[in-house]
Protein backbone atom coordinates (compact mmCIF):
# COMPACT_ATOMS: atom_id res chain seq x y z
CA UNK A 1 0.00 0.00 0.00
CA UNK A 2 1.11 3.52 -0.70
CA UNK A 3 0.87 5.55 2.53
CA UNK A 4 -0.47 8.51 0.57
CA UNK A 5 -3.44 6.41 -0.55
CA UNK A 6 -3.99 5.22 3.00
CA UNK A 7 -4.09 8.78 4.29
CA UNK A 8 -6.60 9.78 1.63
CA UNK A 9 -8.82 6.85 2.57
CA UNK A 10 -8.61 7.75 6.26
CA UNK A 11 -9.42 11.37 5.52
CA UNK A 12 -12.52 10.33 3.60
CA UNK A 13 -13.69 8.10 6.46
CA UNK A 14 -12.61 10.07 9.54
CA UNK A 15 -15.81 12.04 10.22
CA UNK A 16 -15.13 14.42 13.10
CA UNK A 17 -12.26 12.38 14.52
CA UNK A 18 -9.21 14.05 16.05
CA UNK A 19 -6.00 13.02 14.32
CA UNK A 20 -2.42 12.68 15.59
CA UNK A 21 0.04 12.08 12.73
CA UNK A 22 3.74 11.50 13.25
CA UNK A 23 6.88 11.45 11.11
CA UNK A 24 6.28 10.44 7.47
CA UNK A 25 2.52 10.83 7.83
CA UNK A 26 2.90 14.49 8.76
CA UNK A 27 3.71 16.28 5.47
CA UNK A 28 1.20 14.34 3.40
CA UNK A 29 -1.55 14.68 6.02
CA UNK A 30 -0.91 18.41 6.07
CA UNK A 31 -1.67 18.52 2.35
CA UNK A 32 -4.54 16.05 2.26
CA UNK A 33 -6.41 17.31 5.32
CA UNK A 34 -5.30 20.87 6.09
CA UNK A 35 -8.47 21.66 8.02
CA UNK A 36 -8.74 18.42 9.99
CA UNK A 37 -8.58 18.75 13.79
CA UNK A 38 -5.02 17.51 14.07
CA UNK A 39 -1.87 17.91 16.11
CA UNK A 40 1.39 16.42 14.87
CA UNK A 41 3.93 14.59 16.99
CA UNK A 42 7.32 15.81 15.86
CA UNK A 43 10.33 16.22 18.11
CA UNK A 44 9.40 13.94 20.99
CA UNK A 45 10.20 10.56 19.57
CA UNK A 46 7.56 7.88 19.77
CA UNK A 47 5.06 10.14 21.49
CA UNK A 48 2.13 9.92 19.08
CA UNK A 49 0.40 7.01 20.78
CA UNK A 50 0.56 8.78 24.14
CA UNK A 51 -0.45 12.17 22.78
CA UNK A 52 -3.45 10.51 21.20
CA UNK A 53 -4.25 8.70 24.43
CA UNK A 54 -4.43 11.97 26.33
CA UNK A 55 -6.76 13.42 23.71
CA UNK A 56 -8.95 10.33 23.79
CA UNK A 57 -9.27 10.48 27.58
CA UNK A 58 -10.10 14.19 27.56
CA UNK A 59 -12.55 13.91 24.66
CA UNK A 60 -14.29 10.57 25.18
CA UNK A 61 -17.10 11.45 22.77
CA UNK A 62 -14.71 11.99 19.84
CA UNK A 63 -12.82 9.34 17.93
CA UNK A 64 -9.06 9.79 18.05
CA UNK A 65 -6.94 8.41 15.22
CA UNK A 66 -3.20 8.03 15.78
CA UNK A 67 -1.17 7.78 12.55
CA UNK A 68 1.90 6.06 13.96
CA UNK A 69 5.00 4.45 12.49
CA UNK A 70 6.56 1.11 13.37
CA UNK A 71 9.90 2.72 14.23
CA UNK A 72 8.16 5.39 16.28
CA UNK A 73 6.11 2.88 18.22
CA UNK A 74 9.24 0.88 19.04
CA UNK A 75 10.64 3.97 20.77
CA UNK A 76 7.72 3.94 23.23
CA UNK A 77 6.58 0.35 23.01
CA UNK A 78 5.37 0.40 26.61
CA UNK A 79 2.62 2.73 25.46
CA UNK A 80 0.79 -0.33 24.16
CA UNK A 81 0.31 -1.43 27.76
CA UNK A 82 -0.54 2.07 28.94
CA UNK A 83 -3.16 2.52 26.21
CA UNK A 84 -4.62 -0.91 26.88
CA UNK A 85 -4.72 -0.22 30.61
CA UNK A 86 -6.51 3.10 30.12
CA UNK A 87 -8.87 1.33 27.68
CA UNK A 88 -10.16 4.31 25.70
CA UNK A 89 -13.10 3.04 23.65
CA UNK A 90 -12.64 5.91 21.16
CA UNK A 91 -9.01 5.21 20.21
CA UNK A 92 -7.86 3.90 16.82
CA UNK A 93 -4.14 3.34 16.46
CA UNK A 94 -3.14 3.09 12.79
CA UNK A 95 0.36 1.69 12.44
CA UNK A 96 2.21 2.32 9.19
CA UNK A 97 4.61 -0.63 9.10
CA UNK A 98 7.23 0.00 6.43
CA UNK A 99 10.07 -1.70 8.30
CA UNK A 100 12.42 1.28 8.24
CA UNK A 101 13.29 4.53 9.93
CA UNK A 102 12.57 6.40 6.73
CA UNK A 103 13.05 9.92 8.01
CA UNK A 104 16.65 9.30 9.03
CA UNK A 105 17.64 7.42 5.88
CA UNK A 106 15.57 4.25 5.73
CA UNK A 107 17.65 2.16 8.09
CA UNK A 108 15.90 -1.09 8.99
CA UNK A 109 14.05 -1.12 12.29
CA UNK A 110 14.98 -3.82 14.81
CA UNK A 111 13.30 -7.05 13.80
CA UNK A 112 12.14 -5.60 10.49
CA UNK A 113 9.66 -7.90 8.82
CA UNK A 114 9.42 -10.19 11.81
CA UNK A 115 7.81 -8.12 14.53
CA UNK A 116 4.07 -8.71 14.86
CA UNK A 117 2.77 -5.35 16.06
CA UNK A 118 -0.88 -6.33 15.91
CA UNK A 119 -0.04 -9.41 17.93
CA UNK A 120 1.81 -7.35 20.51
CA UNK A 121 -1.12 -4.96 20.82
CA UNK A 122 -3.50 -7.85 21.28
CA UNK A 123 -1.24 -9.35 23.94
CA UNK A 124 -1.04 -5.97 25.68
CA UNK A 125 -4.81 -5.88 25.94
CA UNK A 126 -6.09 -3.79 23.02
CA UNK A 127 -9.77 -4.54 22.46
CA UNK A 128 -9.44 -5.04 18.71
CA UNK A 129 -6.40 -5.63 16.52
CA UNK A 130 -5.86 -6.57 12.92
CA UNK A 131 -3.35 -6.45 10.07
CA UNK A 132 -4.29 -5.26 6.60
CA UNK A 133 -2.20 -5.69 3.47
CA UNK A 134 -4.27 -4.09 0.72
CA UNK A 135 -5.89 -0.71 0.16
CA UNK A 136 -9.08 -2.37 -0.99
CA UNK A 137 -9.49 -4.21 2.29
CA UNK A 138 -8.63 -1.11 4.26
CA UNK A 139 -11.31 0.94 2.48
CA UNK A 140 -13.90 -1.71 3.23
CA UNK A 141 -12.95 -2.06 6.89
CA UNK A 142 -12.30 1.58 7.81
CA UNK A 143 -15.87 2.29 9.00
CA UNK A 144 -15.57 -0.63 11.41
CA UNK A 145 -12.08 0.35 12.55
CA UNK A 146 -13.28 3.87 13.33
CA UNK A 147 -16.39 2.84 15.23
CA UNK A 148 -15.73 -0.44 16.99
CA UNK A 149 -15.03 -0.26 20.72
CA UNK A 150 -11.35 0.44 21.26
CA UNK A 151 -8.59 0.63 21.79
CA UNK A 152 -8.05 -0.56 18.22
CA UNK A 153 -4.73 -1.20 16.52
CA UNK A 154 -4.56 -1.78 12.79
CA UNK A 155 -1.16 -2.66 11.36
CA UNK A 156 -0.79 -1.66 7.72
CA UNK A 157 1.82 -3.12 5.40
CA UNK A 158 2.94 -0.02 3.56
CA UNK A 159 5.65 1.16 1.18
CA UNK A 160 7.91 4.06 2.01
CA UNK A 161 6.30 7.49 1.79
CA UNK A 162 7.03 10.02 -0.95
CA UNK A 163 7.70 12.75 1.61
CA UNK A 164 9.27 12.91 5.05
CA UNK A 165 9.61 15.75 7.56
CA UNK A 166 13.20 16.08 6.29
CA UNK A 167 12.37 16.35 2.58
CA UNK A 168 9.20 18.36 3.13
CA UNK A 169 9.65 20.49 6.24
CA UNK A 170 7.14 23.13 7.15
CA UNK A 171 3.75 23.37 8.64
CA UNK A 172 2.82 25.25 11.76
CA UNK A 173 5.05 25.03 14.83
CA UNK A 174 3.82 22.60 17.46
CA UNK A 175 2.92 25.47 19.79
CA UNK A 176 0.53 26.86 17.17
CA UNK A 177 -0.99 23.45 16.48
CA UNK A 178 -1.55 22.84 20.21
CA UNK A 179 -3.34 26.10 20.85
CA UNK A 180 -5.36 25.90 17.65
CA UNK A 181 -6.72 22.44 18.40
CA UNK A 182 -7.30 23.28 22.06
CA UNK A 183 -9.21 26.37 21.00
CA UNK A 184 -11.31 24.46 18.48
CA UNK A 185 -12.25 21.86 21.06
CA UNK A 186 -13.07 24.52 23.65
CA UNK A 187 -15.36 26.13 21.07
CA UNK A 188 -17.14 22.86 20.50
CA UNK A 189 -15.73 22.37 17.00
CA UNK B 1 12.87 12.48 60.34
CA UNK B 2 10.02 12.45 62.87
CA UNK B 3 6.82 11.09 61.42
CA UNK B 4 4.89 14.23 62.32
CA UNK B 5 7.13 16.36 60.08
CA UNK B 6 6.24 14.45 56.94
CA UNK B 7 3.42 15.89 54.84
CA UNK B 8 0.30 13.72 54.98
CA UNK B 9 -0.72 12.45 51.56
CA UNK B 10 -4.25 13.74 51.99
CA UNK B 11 -2.96 17.31 52.22
CA UNK B 12 -1.10 16.97 48.93
CA UNK B 13 -4.20 15.56 47.27
CA UNK B 14 -6.22 18.50 48.57
CA UNK B 15 -3.57 20.91 47.29
CA UNK B 16 -3.79 19.30 43.86
CA UNK B 17 -7.55 19.67 43.87
CA UNK B 18 -7.19 23.32 44.82
CA UNK B 19 -4.76 23.77 41.94
CA UNK B 20 -7.16 22.18 39.47
CA UNK B 21 -10.17 24.10 40.75
CA UNK B 22 -8.21 27.31 40.45
CA UNK B 23 -7.76 26.77 36.71
CA UNK B 24 -11.05 25.17 35.69
CA UNK B 25 -13.63 27.41 34.05
CA UNK B 26 -16.49 25.17 35.21
CA UNK B 27 -16.97 22.26 37.61
CA UNK B 28 -16.81 18.74 36.19
CA UNK B 29 -19.96 17.35 34.62
CA UNK B 30 -21.13 13.77 34.28
CA UNK B 31 -18.34 11.34 34.96
CA UNK B 32 -15.63 13.85 34.14
CA UNK B 33 -12.80 13.91 36.71
CA UNK B 34 -11.70 17.12 38.36
CA UNK B 35 -8.28 16.38 36.94
CA UNK B 36 -5.78 13.68 36.05
CA UNK B 37 -2.69 12.44 37.84
CA UNK B 38 -0.20 10.71 35.55
CA UNK B 39 2.16 8.62 37.56
CA UNK B 40 5.21 6.54 37.06
CA UNK B 41 5.48 5.40 40.64
CA UNK B 42 7.78 7.33 42.92
CA UNK B 43 8.97 6.14 46.32
CA UNK B 44 8.78 9.58 47.92
CA UNK B 45 5.17 10.00 46.86
CA UNK B 46 3.93 6.45 47.28
CA UNK B 47 1.53 7.41 50.05
CA UNK B 48 0.00 10.04 47.75
CA UNK B 49 -0.41 7.48 44.99
CA UNK B 50 -2.12 5.15 47.46
CA UNK B 51 -4.39 7.98 48.58
CA UNK B 52 -5.32 8.76 44.98
CA UNK B 53 -6.36 5.20 44.25
CA UNK B 54 -9.48 5.68 46.32
CA UNK B 55 -10.20 9.26 45.33
CA UNK B 56 -13.50 9.99 43.62
CA UNK B 57 -12.56 13.30 42.02
CA UNK B 58 -9.09 12.74 40.61
CA UNK B 59 -8.28 10.06 38.05
CA UNK B 60 -4.96 8.24 38.46
CA UNK B 61 -3.32 6.76 35.37
CA UNK B 62 -0.12 4.78 35.75
CA UNK B 63 2.16 5.13 32.73
CA UNK B 64 4.94 2.85 31.56
CA UNK B 65 7.41 5.71 31.19
CA UNK B 66 7.75 9.39 32.00
CA UNK B 67 8.02 10.10 28.26
CA UNK B 68 4.50 8.77 27.93
CA UNK B 69 3.32 10.81 30.89
CA UNK B 70 4.53 14.04 29.27
CA UNK B 71 2.86 13.27 25.95
CA UNK B 72 -0.38 12.08 27.57
CA UNK B 73 -0.42 15.29 29.57
CA UNK B 74 -0.19 17.23 26.33
CA UNK B 75 -3.18 15.40 24.90
CA UNK B 76 -5.20 15.96 28.06
CA UNK B 77 -4.32 19.65 28.04
CA UNK B 78 -5.32 20.05 24.41
CA UNK B 79 -8.57 18.28 25.21
CA UNK B 80 -9.33 20.71 28.01
CA UNK B 81 -8.44 18.62 31.06
CA UNK B 82 -6.36 19.49 34.11
CA UNK B 83 -3.34 17.26 34.71
CA UNK B 84 -0.30 16.78 36.91
CA UNK B 85 2.68 14.44 36.53
CA UNK B 86 3.85 12.56 39.61
CA UNK B 87 7.26 11.06 38.90
CA UNK B 88 10.71 10.50 40.36
CA UNK B 89 13.94 12.34 39.61
CA UNK B 90 15.34 9.46 37.55
CA UNK B 91 12.25 9.72 35.35
CA UNK B 92 12.81 13.43 34.94
CA UNK B 93 16.27 12.76 33.56
CA UNK B 94 14.91 9.96 31.37
CA UNK B 95 12.16 12.05 29.81
CA UNK B 96 13.79 15.41 29.43
CA UNK B 97 13.59 15.39 25.62
CA UNK B 98 9.85 14.89 25.73
CA UNK B 99 9.50 17.61 28.33
CA UNK B 100 11.54 19.86 26.05
CA UNK B 101 9.53 19.02 22.94
CA UNK B 102 6.10 19.15 24.52
CA UNK B 103 6.64 21.79 27.15
CA UNK B 104 9.11 24.19 25.54
CA UNK B 105 8.47 23.80 21.81
CA UNK B 106 4.81 22.89 22.19
CA UNK B 107 4.03 25.42 24.90
CA UNK B 108 2.15 22.83 26.93
CA UNK B 109 1.92 23.78 30.61
CA UNK B 110 3.39 20.65 32.12
CA UNK B 111 3.31 20.60 35.90
CA UNK B 112 5.26 17.87 37.67
CA UNK B 113 5.73 16.76 41.25
CA UNK B 114 9.15 15.09 41.22
CA UNK B 115 10.40 12.99 44.10
CA UNK B 116 14.01 13.53 45.18
CA UNK B 117 14.67 10.03 46.46
CA UNK B 118 17.75 9.74 48.70
CA UNK B 119 17.91 13.45 49.30
CA UNK B 120 19.77 13.97 52.57
CA UNK B 121 17.64 15.90 55.09
CA UNK B 122 20.61 17.79 56.47
CA UNK B 123 21.88 19.00 53.06
CA UNK B 124 20.56 21.29 50.41
CA UNK B 125 19.93 19.32 47.20
CA UNK B 126 22.75 21.24 45.52
CA UNK B 127 25.14 19.91 48.17
CA UNK B 128 24.12 16.28 47.85
CA UNK B 129 26.87 13.80 47.01
CA UNK B 130 24.29 11.94 44.94
CA UNK B 131 24.29 13.13 41.33
CA UNK B 132 20.63 12.22 40.90
CA UNK B 133 19.71 14.69 43.65
CA UNK B 134 22.38 17.32 42.98
CA UNK B 135 21.75 17.84 39.27
CA UNK B 136 17.94 17.77 39.22
CA UNK B 137 17.59 21.48 39.93
CA UNK B 138 20.41 22.55 37.59
CA UNK B 139 18.88 20.39 34.86
CA UNK B 140 15.68 22.38 35.16
CA UNK B 141 17.69 25.61 35.23
CA UNK B 142 19.31 24.58 31.94
CA UNK B 143 15.90 24.27 30.37
CA UNK B 144 14.72 27.48 32.04
CA UNK B 145 12.06 25.57 33.94
CA UNK B 146 11.03 27.18 37.24
CA UNK B 147 11.22 24.85 40.20
CA UNK B 148 10.73 24.80 43.97
CA UNK B 149 11.26 22.42 46.86
CA UNK B 150 8.36 20.96 48.86
CA UNK B 151 9.31 19.63 52.28
CA UNK B 152 6.90 20.73 54.98
CA UNK B 153 3.25 21.60 55.37
CA UNK B 154 4.18 25.25 55.05
CA UNK B 155 5.24 24.53 51.46
CA UNK B 156 1.89 23.12 50.30
CA UNK B 157 0.95 26.41 48.66
CA UNK B 158 3.72 25.75 46.15
CA UNK B 159 1.47 23.20 44.44
CA UNK B 160 -1.30 25.56 43.30
CA UNK B 161 1.26 28.34 42.83
CA UNK B 162 3.47 26.38 40.44
CA UNK B 163 0.49 24.77 38.75
CA UNK B 164 -0.82 28.24 37.95
CA UNK B 165 2.69 29.30 36.92
CA UNK B 166 2.88 26.51 34.35
CA UNK B 167 -0.37 27.80 32.83
CA UNK B 168 0.74 31.41 32.89
CA UNK B 169 4.05 30.71 31.15
CA UNK B 170 2.66 27.97 28.86
CA UNK B 171 5.50 25.68 29.77
CA UNK B 172 6.83 23.31 32.38
CA UNK B 173 7.04 23.99 36.11
CA UNK B 174 8.36 21.55 38.67
CA UNK B 175 7.95 21.09 42.41
CA UNK B 176 10.51 18.72 43.85
CA UNK B 177 9.28 16.58 46.74
CA UNK B 178 12.28 16.58 49.04
CA UNK B 179 10.97 14.22 51.70
CA UNK B 180 8.85 11.15 51.66
CA UNK B 181 5.18 11.91 52.22
CA UNK B 182 3.24 10.33 55.09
Amino acid sequence: MRPEDVLRAINEARGDALVVPTMTAVPEWRTIAPDAPSVACIGFMGGASSLGLGLALAQPERRVIVLDGDGSLLMQLGSLATVAGAAPANYTHVLFANGVYQTSGSQAIPGAGAVDFAGMAEAAGYAFTTRIDTLEELRIRLPELLSVKGPVLVELAVEEAELTPMTAPGGDPLRVQVERLRGRLADGD
Amino acid sequence: MPENERIPAALIVEALKAAFRGQRKAPPVGGEPLGWVLSVPDTHQRSVIAELEGDGELRLLTCSTEDEANAIAAGLYIGGAEVVLMIQHAGLYASVNTMRGVGLDGGVPLFALVGLLSREAELEPAESPRSMVRFAGPLMDTFEVPHALLETRDDLGLIPEYYALSRERSGPAVVFVGRETA
